[in-house]
């Protein structure tokens, strides 16, 4: 297949919604292996691994038996305590160079990261800061999924007590930033099939694939007549534009409105409330307060947000 | 002094960071320690914002139960601005609770419970799964571990229906202070009862009968991991204009009689957490606490600790009657299912095709507000105190909180770590496969467990 064709397929996910389906088949005949996958919770909600189990076509059994071998997982894999903590180890040298490895929320480096440890052994803890900093030494690709783990989002938000970073603030090479709180399925998965096909696939100046980051949120809005008109909503469950309830659709890149979520089926603005802009690097400090129009919402009187930043 | 000491770790199979200390003598645990390894602050980052933020911002705090602090928090706006919830909204939401419900425990007994039973599939990430403890035959292990991957479309489903009104899952945008900003439309309507057929479906003929082979198989587990007779509920699916009534009971059971929640008997402390005590205001995290092994703090009902949970909501409303055991906690969690599903039709069919039954007031009436209803995990609190519309201080109590508590000043234990100890060990069985087991039969979320405490 041309890289063309699976990036149109990708990008026309709208009106078919299941375009993983069609490529199954192709993935099947011209696969070698499944792409080996390591992935790491670090402060997060959880959100991204349920929003992952929400994939449709391919759903969960179909990603494990078609596109990846999820090697480490706190929370699928069958194994616990020490064999958990064997596998992780043989995982990350038997796939050494080859590996992609996940990370699942910010990474707090106060206190030399012991406000997250992953787990603790006889040797002593291992903190989410050593772990992202080990693995990603002899990954292939590192992936950050989420928003926490691509720019820092809710665990990094003012005040920031915890001194919670991005994965790149702290990993000194790529990281590839799928953002969203959570995650829309489609963005890792299609993510993910990118690396096992083609490799890299193309980024933002964010570092996330402009396949599913290119456009902002307000130029595809369903909704995008009526602000053109100036016809703003009255309130939240208004039919008319959003942008007078604080609707971030204008700076938020992503693609939502086409894509929607859960089997394609809605997105917040056609629940008739604002887009609150959770891919942006700046969020949710950026964003709020929520409801308030963009242009009200100021400066931000909390001040900036730390854990985004760019590596150094 | 023959202790062996086994940190069992990572707990695996639950939502969030999780390691276990526990001490064997003979094959006996006769100490345990919970450890909720991670902290997010989530008190700290709510000052200073507005509080209508705190319905998007706090669902922020957990993935797999984000609607119940939605939820809970709409109530307490709903309180501040004495908002009147219309009929149709009260509906609407309590559907969009119920799905979300569904989806937890769901998930909760396919994908982190059963393969503590079930022999499962051999490729990744079922490798290395220990097999010394699987008692199903071949074909109950076969069709256990297909509906495991059955269960995720089932749960899936859930999470359209939640997202069909609410944008999308998780992190719903539609459950709102005031009502729900999303139009309940005939063919929303029927959307949703096709999707909750094909999950009622899935319930009925795949998960209560696999609840039923596994409750058989390991029926040691109706003995194991007991924990003392003392239960707590804030009351399941709110109703009312004011939010002011719930279909579920609150309450408190004790020794087998029940009597009304007093919220005002709740306390909190420190003692073993990660927290340093100051003489006035919040005690401030510390991770290097002497004593401190846990981010979660020590919380109790009127002196002494509380087990919440799906079990302790069918107990007290009289709808489950066993004993405080792992496979008690299993089954109560399955039965539930069950009877929200029903629920869920009910309140679809009664949901009046409309607009979107929303109205929420401008001017807040009061600058301070708790509210609290029961999550999927138990009993879930919010308070917050204003200055104008700005929050000062916002409270978090989560489920995991009171089921993880870690022990008091005194040396006693929490629920959790109750279970484990005087656990007996069988031969060739791994501790971590006994301890698991009852482990996750409480649902662990540790995500909840992330915020900074009010000792009062």
């Amino acid at each position: 297949m041309e890289k063309k064709i699976f990036e149109q397929m990708v990008k026309d996910a709208a009106a078919s919604g299941n375009f993983l389906q069609k490529l199954l088949p192709f993935l099947k005949e011209h696969r070698k292996e499944k792409l080996p996958v390591i992935w790491i919770e670090t402060n997060d909600s959880g959100d991204n691994n349920i929003s992952l189990m929400n994939s449709t076509f391919p759903y969960l059994g179909q990603i494990f038996d078609d596109l990846i071998d999820l090697l480490y997982s706190n929370t699928m894999m069958a194994a616990q305590g020490k064999d958990a903590v064997f596998i992780l180890e043989q995982a990350a040298k038997k796939y050494s160079g080859r590996y992609t490895l996940v990370v699942e929320g910010a990474v707090p480096v106060r206190d030399n990261g012991l406000y997250n440890i992953i787990y603790k052994t006889e040797q002593g803890d291992v903190t989410a800061l050593e772990a992202v900093r080990e693995l990603g030494k002899t990954a292939k690709y590192v992936v950050a999924a989420g928003t926490c783990a691509s720019f820092g989002g809710p665990s990094a938000a003012r005040p920031n007590i915890t001194g919670s970073m991005s994965v790149q603030a702290v990993l000194p090479r790529e990281v590839i930033r799928v953002s969203g709180c959570p995650i829309n399925p489609d963005w890792l998965v299609g993510t993910l099939a990118h690396l096992l096909l083609y490799g890299r696939p193309e980024l933002d100046d964010q570092g996330r694939p402009v396949l599913f980051y290119g456009f902002t949120i307000h130029r595809h809005c369903q909704r995008r007549s009526y602000f053109d008109t100036g016809n703003l909503a009255d309130s939240l469950g208004d039919i008319r534009c959003m942008f007078s309830q604080g609707c971030m659709g204008p700076v938020t890149f992503a693609d939502c409105p086409y894509r929607q979520w859960v089997d394609h089926i809605n997105w917040p603005v056609k629940a008739s409330t604002p887009c609150i802009g959770c891919t942006n690097p700046d969020f949710p400090d950026g964003s709020t307060p929520f409801f308030t129009p963009m242009p009200q919402k100021g400066p931000n009187e909390l001040g900036p947000q730390t854990g985004g930043k760019n590596n150094e | 002094m023959n202790k062996k000491h086994l940190i069992f770790s990572p707990v695996t199979r639950l939502s969030g960071l999780l390691s276990v200390d526990v001490f064997l003598e003979k094959g006996v645990v006769r100490e345990a320690k919970a450890s909720s390894t991670f902290f997010r602050g989530f008190e700290w980052i709510m000052k200073g914002r507005q509080i209508t933020d705190a319905v998007y911002l706090t669902q922020r705090i957990c993935g797999i139960c984000s609607l119940a602090h939605g939820a809970v928090s709409s109530y307490l706006v709903d309180k501040i601005y004495d908002n009147e919830i219309s009929e149709n909204a009260q509906y609407l939401r309590n559907i969009m609770f119920a799905a979300d419900f569904l989806q937890n425990h769901i998930r909760h007994f396919y994908i982190f419970s059963i393969p503590d039973y079930v022999r499962m599939p051999s490729h990744p990430p079922f490798h290395g799964q220990n097999k010394a403890d699987l008692r199903l035959d071949e074909k109950q292990n076969r069709s256990i571990a297909e509906n495991y991957f059955e269960a995720v479309k089932a749960s899936q489903r859930c999470h359209e229906i939640l997202a069909l009104f609410g944008g999308k899952a998780p992190h719903q945008h539609s459950f709102l202070f005031g009502g729900v900003t999303a139009a309940p439309t005939a063919d929303k309507i029927n959307r949703a009862l096709a999707l909750l057929s094909s999950i009622k479906e899935f319930i009925h003929s795949r998960m209560l009968p696999d609840t039923e082979i596994i409750a058989h198989a390991y029926n040691d587990y109706f003995t194991i991991g007991k924990t003392p007779p003392r239960l707590l509920s804030f009351g399941l699916f709110r109703f009312g204009p004011k939010n002011e009534r719930v279909l579920w009971e609150s309450g408190v059971l004790v020794n087998g009689r029940i009597k009304p929640l007093q919220p005002e008997l709740i306390s909190e402390e420190v003692t073993s957490s990660w927290f340093k005590q100051v003489e006035t205001g919040e005690p401030i995290p510390d991770p290097r606490k002497p004593g401190g092994y846990s981010w979660v703090k020590t919380a109790k009902y009127d002196g002494e600790f509380v087990e919440v949970g799906p079990l302790a909501r069918m107990l007290i409303n009289g709808k489950y009657h066993g004993s405080t055991s792992t496979m008690d906690r299993i089954i109560a969690r399955s039965l539930e299912t069950a009877l929200i599903a029903d629920l869920m039709e009910e309140w679809l069919l009664r949901l009046k095709p409309g607009p979107p039954p929303f109205n929420h007031k401008k001017t807040p009436v009061r600058n301070s507000a708790v509210s609290i209803t029961d999550a999927m995990r138990g009993a879930l609190l919010h308070r917050a105190i204003l200055t104008g519309e700005q929050i000062s201080k916002y409270d978090v109590i989560t489920p995991t909180v009171w089921n993880f508590s870690p022990k008091d000043q005194l040396g006693k234990h929490g629920p959790v770590e109750n279970a484990l100890i005087n656990t007996e060990i069988p031969r060739n069985v791994p501790a971590e496969t006994v301890l698991g087991r009852i482990i996750r039969s409480f649902d662990p979320c540790l995500s909840c467990a992330t915020h900074v405490v009010t000792v009062t």
